[in-house]
């Protein structure tokens, strides 16, 4: 439906190659008219847009990149069930002009659908610079379709595309039939299917008969599910399992294996008659890089050196405006609470609702950074070479190369590790490896440890202390890869076959969208959650509200106020002191404090009383909540950090605790589900209840046998 | 010979794929098929995966996802040996 009365809409879909240009190519042809969202069910990134042009309003969908139409890959289903259900008036079809061979192999297949389509022969430039000549119109007659060169940079070749668009889909210009046939004894299969589909009119309109028997030829499962429930499959599938076997026989070969080598002959054959590669052979830019950066010496040192870098640079970079952030939203909660009078609503705003969202929004400078650097990476065409040269290590426990850098920025934070996971394509590494990131011991735990680690150790042993903490939450995210791979996705994984696309310069624009893409999910989704959440538990840490306890103190204060022998500092410091045990004592009475107490004996076990189980019930809002929560409780205000030494001493000396205690927290705290926030993120990009849950389970039983293992052994040695 | 046995530099022709399901058809669709000519360039610094040049491409893949498939060298680089396809492929 138009919105536009006067404006006649043509829906056009882009579908090519990963690396051909594509998503240069959209961002020039739609321009601002950019809307992103999700493909329904998997976190594939949805790119619409739309463009005028002569009186039409043409809306392009650009499907994720793919190198074939077999159902494998989340891209492929998204790609063909949406050109097969959607049925989109025109496909442009995105070819790298400087890799035909490999390019046009998906043209083969899209060619089997019948469909109107356009190529857009990108990167032209290149072609061009590389002497590549291309016979176009022998080409055209060859693959059936029309070829505009274009250059998706300098958008050259724009308006004719857009023109053949519109005449194709009018009909005013005429598209050759395509030269593409198999072997005789595939096409003599193919024909003899198609004839049985036709008789099944209702199938026969949804889908392109013939295009329809090769998938069926090709033991192509989904084609299968979507055929048979029709009446006409029992034919269908008697014929499919007498031709199948009998060809196998005949040829040593699957009529699936035989289509395949037909298409990449075609295309060859295709190539060698319309395409002259110049004479000399050259080495390209990329050969010169490869040379050097994935070199069997120095490959992983320089992929650990860059790795080193980008989180330098994003950890550090970020300090400032997270600073900047903090003293924003600190700004925000005085004025609220000068404009607003004391009181419930004003503790809600305040303790509430601001600090809950600048909780969040602090986050974001070190996501923007991040991705930026990754986002510049990816486009570079460096990302795969870094999997590449790591994959070895990773696939030992069962995970993918590219598993290792959404790994690396877990120690940063596990919020932007976790929308990192997107790279990898195969739901089973995907999960896998963010169930493990949470071990990775992210930035606002060390806070926690270096207070325990201060009240409990030797300055001497202080560094290799954290240093063991980091390495222990290594080996169990190490070992957990191992078990949820071989327990929770027995086999399931993605083959390491990929390309290594030629470097390339990306766009500003391009890493910028895609830098903004994440930020914006972050801000929108974890942004509302957490928000809701935030409130919740300040409830939980005001609620409720004893008036014995706020009166026992008022008067106490009272009684020090009119005592003639203090001076006034002695006042002061007398009413301060108080005021954090009238604090203290709220919080034993709220329901955080309950809670506390209610777990008391399923953490007693592991070393920990309703003091430290507050703590940790606080601490699922953020990690840093810990240290200051136990200040609290220790009646020393709110404003506690890592580096108090009143709050390290009170734990010191307090009979309960010893080293047992303290080693124990630290690895509960390394170990235990993340912040909410990072819960939040988890979930979205997990997508399922199903994983959000098991990830809570998994994280909490193996926080709790560890921490368990760790207090009873090092009571036994350590005590 | 297994395409694991080649050296960087080695020339090849694809015989035969063993490989089935997701595996078969990833290395089919990326245009390894009987008769392919490639050439090795690389192994991964802990040496897995490997680095091959077909098609006037850039592949990288698992020496357990190599070990289906068989091969015939056919020369090493420098030699002259057309390889067809595209720009680098002779």
């Amino acid at each position: 439906m138009t919105k536009n009365k006067e404006l006649k809409e043509i829906s056009v879909v882009l579908a090519g190659n990963p690396n051909s240009g594509k998503t240069s190519l959209f961002n020039g042809l739609v321009g601002r008219h950019l809307k992103v969202g999700n493909w329904a069910g998997v976190t594939i990134e949805k790119y619409e847009g739309f463009i005028e042009y002569e009186g039409y309003k043409i809306k392009i969908v650009d499907l994720p990149g793919t190198y074939s139409l077999t159902a494998y890959s989340p891209e492929e289903v998204i790609t063909r069930n949406y050109i097969i259900e959607e049925n989109p008036d025109v496909i442009v079809n995105v070819l790298d002009g400087t890799n035909l061979e490999r390019n046009l192999y998906l043209t083969t297949q899209l060619m089997e659908l019948e469909v109107n389509s356009v190529i857009a022969l990108n990167m032209y430039d290149e072609v061009k610079e590389q002497k590549i000549e291309i016979d176009f119109k022998q080409l055209e007659k060859l693959l059936g379709s029309h070829i505009i060169p274009t250059n998706s940079i300098k958008k050259e070749g724009f308006k004719s595309l857009l023109h053949h668009i519109t005449r194709v889909y009018t009909g005013a210009l005429s598209v050759p039939k395509n030269k593409l046939s198999f072997s005789e004894e595939v096409e003599k299969n193919v024909e003899r299917l198609t004839e049985i589909i036709k008789g099944d009119q209702t199938l026969a309109n949804k889908y392109h008969p013939r295009w329809l028997a090769i998938k069926l030829l090709e033991s192509d499962q989904l084609t299968y599910t979507s055929t048979k429930e029709r009446a006409i499959w029992l034919n269908i599938e008697k014929e499919l399992l007498d031709m199948i076997p009998k060809y196998e026989d005949m040829f040593d070969s699957s009529p699936s294996m035989t289509i395949a080598e037909d298409r990449h002959s075609f295309v060859r054959g295709a190539v060698k008659e319309t395409v002259q590669y110049p004479k000399e052979i050259k080495k390209t830019l990329t050969d010169y890089i490869d040379s050097v950066l994935i070199n069997r010496l120095l490959g992983l040192p320089i992929f650990l050196a860059l790795m080193w870098l980008i989180f330098q640079f994003t950890f550090k970079l970020s300090e400032a405006p997270m600073g900047w952030i903090e003293t924003f939203f600190g700004f925000l909660g005085e004025a609220a609470a000068t404009i607003i009078a004391p009181g419930l609503l004003q503790s809600v705003i305040v303790d509430g609702i601001i600090a809950g969202v600048g909780g969040v929004l602090v986050f974001l400078p070190s996501i923007l950074l991040l991705f930026l650097f990754l986002s510049f990476l990816e486009g570079t065409g460096y990302m795969a070479r870094a999997a590449f040269v790591v994959d070895k290590v990773l696939h030992k426990v069962g995970l993918h190369g590219k598993s290792f850098i959404p790994m690396i920025t877990g120690f940063g934070c596990s919020v932007p590790a976790f929308m990192s996971c997107r790279t990898l394509k195969s739901k089973a590494d995907r999960i896998t490896t963010m169930m493990i990131i949470p071990f990775m011991s992210c930035g606002a735990k060390l806070p926690v440890y270096i207070l325990l680690i201060g009240a409990f150790f030797p300055v001497a042993y202080a560094g290799n202390i954290l240093f063991a903490v980091y390495l222990f939450g290594i080996i169990v995210a190490i070992l957990s890869a191992k078990i949820l791979k071989t327990g929770l996705f027995k086999g399931e994984s993605e083959p390491f076959v990929m390309e290594l696309p030629p470097y390339r310069m990306p766009t500003l624009k391009a890493v910028l969208i895609q830098m903004w893409i994440k930020a914006y999910m972050y801000i929108k989704k974890a942004g509302t959650i957490v928000l809701l959440a935030s409130v919740v538990i300040w409830f939980a840490g005001n609620f409720p509200a004893s008036r014995e306890i706020d009166k026992t103190y008022a008067d106490k204060a009272h009684t020090v106020q009119f005592n003639q022998i203090l001076d006034d500092e002695q006042k002061e410091s007398q009413i301060n002191e108080f005021e954090n045990i009238r604090l203290s004592k709220q919080l034993e009475y709220s329901y955080a404090g309950r809670m506390g107490k209610f777990i008391e004996p399923i953490i007693r076990p592991i070393g920990f009383d309703w003091r430290i189980g507050i703590s940790l019930v606080a601490g699922l809002a953020a990690k840093e909540v810990v240290v200051a929560t136990m200040g609290t409780i220790y009646s020393l205000g709110g404003e506690e950090d890592e580096g108090s030494s009143d709050l390290a001493a009170s734990l010191r000396n307090d009979k309960k605790y010893d080293i047992a205690t303290a080693l124990s927290l630290m690895i509960f705290v390394l170990l235990y589900i993340p912040c909410l926030a990072a819960t939040v993120v988890f979930h979205k990009e997990a997508g399922a209840w199903k994983w959000t849950s098991i990830y809570i389970a998994y994280s909490m039983t193996v926080a709790w046998v560890l921490s368990f293992a760790v207090y009873n052994i090092s009571k036994l040695f350590l005590v | 010979m297994k395409m694991t046995e080649l050296k960087a530099g080695d020339k090849a022709e694809i015989i035969s794929i063993k490989a089935r399901g997701e595996v078969a058809t990833r290395l089919i669709d990326m245009g390894l098929v009987k008769g392919t000519r490639f050439k090795l360039i690389r192994k991964a610094p802990l040496g897995d995966p490997i680095e091959i040049m077909l098609r006037g491409f850039f592949l990288s893949l698992r020496l357990n996802e190599a070990e289906n498939i068989s091969v015939e060298k056919i020369g090493h680089v420098g030699d002259g040996k057309p390889m067809g396809g595209g720009r680098r492929g002779r």
